[in-house]
């Protein structure tokens, strides 16, 4: 009887990866069974939860809060029978979602691709800020060098130094079994103070030219990404989407064509029968970090590039908060690791998080500051029913109750 | 020269941790000998010291007590290190920043939190249940203790009211893990996303962008009087906040209760091998729901302690990653009290000293800051030997 | 024998079931005081649930219990245990960093001032019973540092501290030495003089017949028949368990070894703990044969396995497959010079169960040409590889994309043996082959076995089973306390061997 066995050995944290591994098979037979239906039913019930906050603790309606945050999103940009003024707002708004959702794709896949293999990686933050920080590095240095070069310099250094520093957490997993959740969880706050050190008053890195301003170089004109739809001035939609896109073909290329997919994905699902099998479970985990410290770094360096311009130690310290990086862990979640989840959970998300900001919301109706956390919860939420398995538990009853047993 | 003491000490294994010990002593020496008030301006005594204690340490480790003797040795290595550095920088700079009874009190004050949410997290894992979310816990009682401190006029009432916010983010954390049989990080993580979020929402929609009122009812401090004269032990021990006691106090009674108690021995049996304990009749289920529960209420004390103890005022996010660092030295301190208690006092330190070394170097000051999360690194990464968990943590358990 | 009339327990009419089976179907059985009664029967045959329902840990569906005549509802553990009904599981459910003492108090701990563990006492009260019942154990002992013989001492301690009258051993002699197992049918002895009613469940049929009263026969949830202990062989109730002539051996031809294809030399390897568990070992596998190692579960055999199949580092020694020093090789490596692994845990180690049949096949190969090139992979040949095995091994249940966790499994077992034998290994290393598996997977394994040795491999079949290492092998080499103490003919007794497995007679060669 198998379930009077004695626990195998746990990893030396004691957080060990055998739920996990069940995890990962749960969602397995859920993309079998559920396909779309679990991702869409998790997040209308986080929305449902989310609305019932909203109403009790503010007796708004919650059905107009979420239509204001929906245009606020710009997706009503989609319906055809909106014209004129109201169109050009939407198209702006759409814009902005766009941007966003470039971010959470790339920080979407970083959680996604440790997931795949059984790691937690909640250092998407501090990977981020890295990558970032050598976006802004490499891209305010070297005046007048080919526009295409200089993006791409600062593009991989970016996201090589993502992977770098997810690396650490890796290389301490592969060798000493070190939880990687802890140790990211670490790197994020010491990359958050090493970005304020270098950018803070008499940092290294600090502006050259405003000497009171505890803020980055400019990057320069030449090592911007172009921008494609709607007004440079107006911080318009740049080709960094593109790239995110990529990355989720990228994704799905490295996890179903590749020799290092099957070693990622057999670790994840069996860690014990890959090492039986021959596979290295150690160069597994430090390769699955590195690459997902690689989406996450290059998330950093194409904010920089495509709008942001410039690291503030604000901005650095912001994110330790819980920013656009933490969002990824809901979005990889949500969509279930897969890409296509990743994409349309971004793309919520970033609707989710234009719709809520302060230049989209009318605080008549809801207050920003407020929408924000509220954005947090219904975040939360998504993480909870993912983890719970709540719906595909539901589900799977339901279709066993179709089969004949 | 150690060869020849450690053949006697190494016939036993106590034996043998005691020669860490005196290992570990002298490394501390060695730093102290640098430092103010005997401030030896020549490294030599101290490399002396940290020597014998890396020795010292090398040989335990060789016999087979890893731990203590990788303690030995970091401590001989670091005590020369900062013996080293003592003694090239100015005495003007050490004597400021090295103000050891300052030093030691803010430890106390930085480590409070810590512990709290360090022995919470101790019964939870004891129990097999890990507890991820006791930063989301924490900021609970941050929050509710302010709110129940600001709108029913009294400091008990906040600390009341942060406990029962802690015990139900507890439940749900409980609720999942047990019933749900979730993955017990992940919902840990939608635990302390859902903190966040509750407290910030909370905090802006009652306080708005004022902020927290500055005249809360405080916890108060314990003043004891009688030993204000005496030297070292006055300046620590006579001003502390009444909750720096209430941790130092739970230490030994938590380690009462764990080893020394039938309830202890319950609670360790559930988390080691849960399917024994059922078929004696004991109540997984109870067990690890209680010891859950307990796990948030006082991981909110300690939340409560910084917002109504210790800043009095809270802002969104106020607990900056100190649930995770508190889960680090439950590890670290190898899920027991004392050593859990221990690593959050070593904790304390680091920030209380990180807070004074911008003396040195201002802008390379909030590099400092960086100590602790440094720190917890090292200690994950278990390169001071490996600690071994309860076996039955994070596996969910199923009745048949 | 005290009383012998007087009933004890009777289950009647017990019926559960569980999603898509019938545990037990329309179940009565009886216990009287001071016998020792026999559940016989194979795996899945119900036993072990009636017993569950027994101590509580299970609820029929139908029927009533009564023990010495009164009605009772064994909802839980502790009610079974205040009806004085004592559990010895297959599986310890003991705490091995907790000592002996605290093991067995656990749950009714004695206290001073009410409130602090009294683990004075404790030991106290465990010593009075051990000399009570003659089961010695010393209360301060790590139960991680005892045996396994003093382990189910301990066990039995539990359920007699708790004054239980009627104890349920469920298989217990499995994880014990032949020596052990004798010492225990004496504690059986002299427990039910003391006027305790025993219950063995078991499906070894020796030992059965030499220490049970009665023999209640249970075959696929039903009870076949009750009856006295006296009278009844091994054939007979073979035939009652199965229901059919049961083959005892299976047929095969003599064996022609030749070439050397696996050598260990002096081979050293430690645990985790850092304690040596092979220690000096050698032996050597030729083409066309099958060496059976036996021995009791923790001499090494593990240790030995994962060396020689790159899992674990080697202290000193050497391995060599066909010609190559595998010693230092990866596992990897060792897969590439002609190893062929049939783990031991096929669900935990053998496969991967979300991946489909195809993938799991190609889990050694998917590096190499054809399955991919330069990293690149391709799915389409790993299909096509997975089809023509699903042919040839008759894997039923799905096809080369389903989920491997989708099949029963006698069918992973096939999956796991289609991949090792299809990559053409020169040695064959089989651990456990046919754990948990029904009678006709059990078949086709061992007749698969054979067949591979007739074609000229060298097989090694490590397992716990006796019968199946007497039955299959050409040559039986025993291994105790991480050495090689006895080669064996597949000639030899039980009894033989079982000397061997735990030492004795050692240095003696009994060959033929």
């Amino acid at each position: 009887m198998s379930d009077l066995e004695t626990p195998p050995p746990a990893d030396p944290s004691g957080l060990g990866p055998e739920v996990k591994q069940s995890l990962l098979g749960r969602y397995d037979v859920a993309q079998k069974a559920g396909g779309l239906l679990a991702p869409v039913l998790t997040a209308v019930l986080a929305f449902a939860v989310g609305g019932l906050v909203v109403l009790v603790t503010t007796g708004k309606n919650p059905l107009t809060t979420y239509r204001a945050i929906f245009d606020g999103a710009g997706f009503n940009w989609f319906f055809p029978w909106v014209t004129g003024d109201e169109r050009s707002i939407a198209a702006l708004n759409m814009q902005q979602t766009l941007i966003l959702t470039t971010t959470l794709i790339l920080t979407g896949l970083a959680v996604a691709f440790a997931f795949r293999c059984g790691l937690f990686n909640i250092g998407g933050t501090g990977q981020y800020i890295v990558g970032a920080v050598l976006a802004v590095w490499i891209g305010s240095s070297f005046q007048n060098t080919n526009s295409l070069l200089h993006i791409f310099l600062a593009a991989i250094a970016g996201a090589m130094c993502g992977a770098l520093w997810a690396g650490i957490a890796g290389f301490l997993k592969a060798t000493v079994g070190a939880h990687e959740v802890i140790s990211t969880i670490m790197l994020n706050w010491i990359a958050v103070f090493v970005g304020v050190f270098l950018f803070g008053l008499g940092g290294p890195l600090q502006n050259d030219t405003q000497e009171f301003i505890p803020i980055s170089n400019d990057v320069v004109e030449g090592a911007k990404l172009p921008v494609f739809w709607g007004d440079p001035l107006l911080q318009g939609l740049h080709v960094g989407f593109f790239v995110a896109i990529g990355a989720l073909v990228v994704y799905w290329l490295i996890l179903n064509r590749t020799t290092l997919g099957y070693g990622v994905k057999a670790v994840g699902f069996n860690p014990e029968a890959a090492r039986y099998g021959g596979i290295s479970v150690s160069t597994n985990y430090f390769l699955a970090m590195a690459i997902s410290g690689a989406f996450a770094g290059l998330a950093g360096a194409i904010d920089i590039l495509g709008w942001q311009f410039r690291l503030s130690t604000n901005d650095v310290s912001g994110l330790g908060g819980g920013g656009v990086a933490f969002v990824g862990i809901a979005v990889a979640l949500l969509g279930r690791n897969t890409a296509v989840g990743v994409a349309l959970a971004a793309l919520l998300f970033g609707g989710l998080l234009t719709g809520t900001s302060t230049r989209n919301l009318d605080p008549e109706i809801f207050k920003p500051e407020l929408a924000s956390n509220l954005t947090l919860l219904i975040q939360g939420l998504v993480v909870m029913f993912v983890g719970a398995d709540l719906i595909v538990l539901w589900l799977m009853a339901r279709m066993r109750r179709r089969k004949p047993a | 020269m150690t060869s020849l003491a450690l053949p006697l000490a190494a016939r036993a294994p106590r034996g043998l941790r005691t020669v860490a010990w005196i290992g570990i002593a002298l490394g501390l020496l060695g730093a102290w000998v640098a430092l103010p008030p005997i401030s030896s301006r020549s490294w030599v005594w101290s490399l002396v010291l940290c020597l014998v204690a890396v020795m010292l340490g090398a040989g335990v480790l060789i016999r087979g007590e890893r731990r203590f003797g990788g303690f030995a040795i970091a401590a001989g290595v670091l005590g020369f290190a900062v013996a080293y550095f003592a003694t090239v920088s100015s005495l003007g700079k050490l004597d400021t920043v090295v103000v050891w009874s300052a030093l030691f009190a803010a430890m106390l004050r930085y480590a409070t939190p810590l512990i709290f949410a360090a022995l919470g997290g101790m019964f939870s894992e004891r129990s097999g249940v890990t507890n991820i979310g006791l930063e989301g816990m924490m900021l609970m009682g941050a929050f509710f203790g302010i709110l129940g401190a600001d709108k029913l006029g009294a400091w008990y009432y906040g600390l009341l009211v942060a406990i029962g916010a802690g015990a139900l983010m507890a439940l749900l954390h409980a609720v999942l893990s047990i019933h749900l049989r979730a993955d017990q990080i992940i919902g840990g993580t939608a635990i302390n996303f859902l903190s966040l979020g509750l407290t910030g929402y909370l905090y802006i929609d009652i306080y708005g962008l004022e902020g927290t009122p500055t005249d809360i009812s405080g916890i108060p401090q314990v003043n004891i009087g009688v030993i204000d004269g005496i030297p070292f032990i006055g300046e620590v021990f006579g001003h502390l906040n009444l909750m720096v006691w209430v941790a130092l106090i739970l230490v030994p009674l938590s380690w009462v209760v764990l080893f020394k108690t039938p309830l202890g021995l319950r609670i360790r049996s559930v988390g080691e091998h849960p399917r024994a304990a059922d078929t004696v009749g004991i109540s997984v289920y109870g067990i690890r729901y209680g010891a859950v529960v307990l796990s948030g209420m006082l991981a909110a004390c300690g939340g409560a302690y910084l917002s109504i103890g210790f800043l009095n005022s809270f802002s969104e996010n106020m607990t900056a990653g100190r649930g995770f660092i508190a889960l680090a030295a439950v590890i670290f301190g190898n899920w027991r009290p004392f050593g859990a208690a221990a690593a959050c006092l070593l904790f304390g330190f680091s920030t209380a000293l990180a807070y004074r070394l911008p003396e040195y170097s201002s802008s390379a000051a909030v590099l400092f800051l960086a100590l602790p999360y440094v720190l917890t690194l090292i200690a994950v990464a278990g390169i001071i030997g490996r600690s071994i968990p309860p076996a039955a943590v994070s596996r969910p358990y199923k009745k048949s | 024998m005290t009383d012998a009339s007087r009933t004890v327990l009777e289950m009647r009419h017990i019926t559960k079931r569980f999603p898509g089976i019938v545990a037990n179907d329309d179940v009565s059985f009886d216990l009287r005081e001071g016998e020792v009664h026999a559940l016989l029967g194979e795996n899945g045959a119900g036993k072990s649930t009636l017993m569950n329902i027994l101590y509580g840990l299970y609820h029929p569906d139908e029927g009533e219990i009564e023990i010495s005549g009164k009605p009772v509802r064994l909802g839980t553990p502790s009610a079974a245990i205040d009806a004085g009904v004592g559990m010895v599981h297959q599986h310890f459910m003991l705490i091995p960093v907790m000592t002996v003492a605290e093991n067995i108090v656990l749950g009714e701990e004695p206290t001073h001032a009410g409130a602090f563990l009294d683990l004075g006492e404790a030991n106290d009260r465990v010593r009075e019973i051990s000399e009570r019942f003659s089961l010695a154990v010393d209360p301060k002992a790590r139960i991680e540092d005892i045996t396994v013989g003093q382990q189910q001492r301990v066990e039995i301690l539990k359920a007699l501290y708790r004054n239980a009258d009627i104890l349920v051993l469920d298989e217990p002699t499995a994880v014990l030495t032949p020596q052990e197992a004798k010492e225990l049918f004496e504690i059986i002895q002299g427990l039910t003089a003391q006027g305790k009613s025993i219950i063995f469940i078991s499906h070894k049929l020796n030992e059965v017949t030499e220490v049970a009263d009665r023999i209640t026969v249970l075959r696929r949830g039903k009870k076949v028949e009750t009856l006295p202990a006296e009278g009844a062989t091994e054939e007979s109730l073979a035939r009652l368990m199965v229901g059919r002539e049961v083959l005892l051996r299976v047929e095969k031809g003599p064996a022609n070894p030749t070439d050397l294809l696996l050598e260990v030399e002096n081979l050293h390897v430690f645990d985790d703990r850092g304690i040596e568990k092979v220690r000096g070992l050698s032996l050597d596998i030729r083409a066309g044969e099958i060496v059976g190692l036996a021995g009791i579960d923790g001499n090494g055999q593990t240790e030995l396995i994962d060396a020689m199949t790159g899992l674990r580092g080697v202290a000193a020694g050497t391995v060599t497959v066909a010609g190559d020093d595998v010693t230092t090789a990866s596992a990897y490596g060792h897969f590439n010079a002609g190893l062929g692994h049939i783990p031991e845990d096929r669900q935990r180690r053998g496969l991967v169960l979300e991946f489909s049949i195809a993938e799991n096949i190609a889990l050694h190969d998917y590096r190499q040409a054809p399955d991919s090139r330069f990293g690149w992979l391709y799915p389409r040949r790993l299909i096509e590889r997975g089809a023509r095995l699903i042919k040839e091994y008759d894997v039923r249940g799905g096809g080369a994309q389903t989920r491997a966790g989708g099949l029963s499994g006698g069918n992973q077992q096939k999956v796991v043996l289609a991949r090792e034998i299809d990559r053409n290994p020169r040695v064959l290393i089989a651990a456990q082959p046919t754990r948990g598996l029904d009678v006709g997977a059990i078949e086709f394994v061992h007749r698969r076995l054979i067949e591979e040795r007739d074609e000229g491999r060298g097989v090694l079949l490590v397992s716990l089973e006796l019968e199946e290492i007497l039955s299959l092998s050409d040559r039986i080499l025993v291994i105790y306390e991480g050495e090689i103490v006895g080669e064996f003919s597949p000639d030899a007794s039980e009894e033989e061997l079982g000397i061997a497995m735990t030492g004795g007679g050692r240095g003696q060669e009994a060959a033929a």
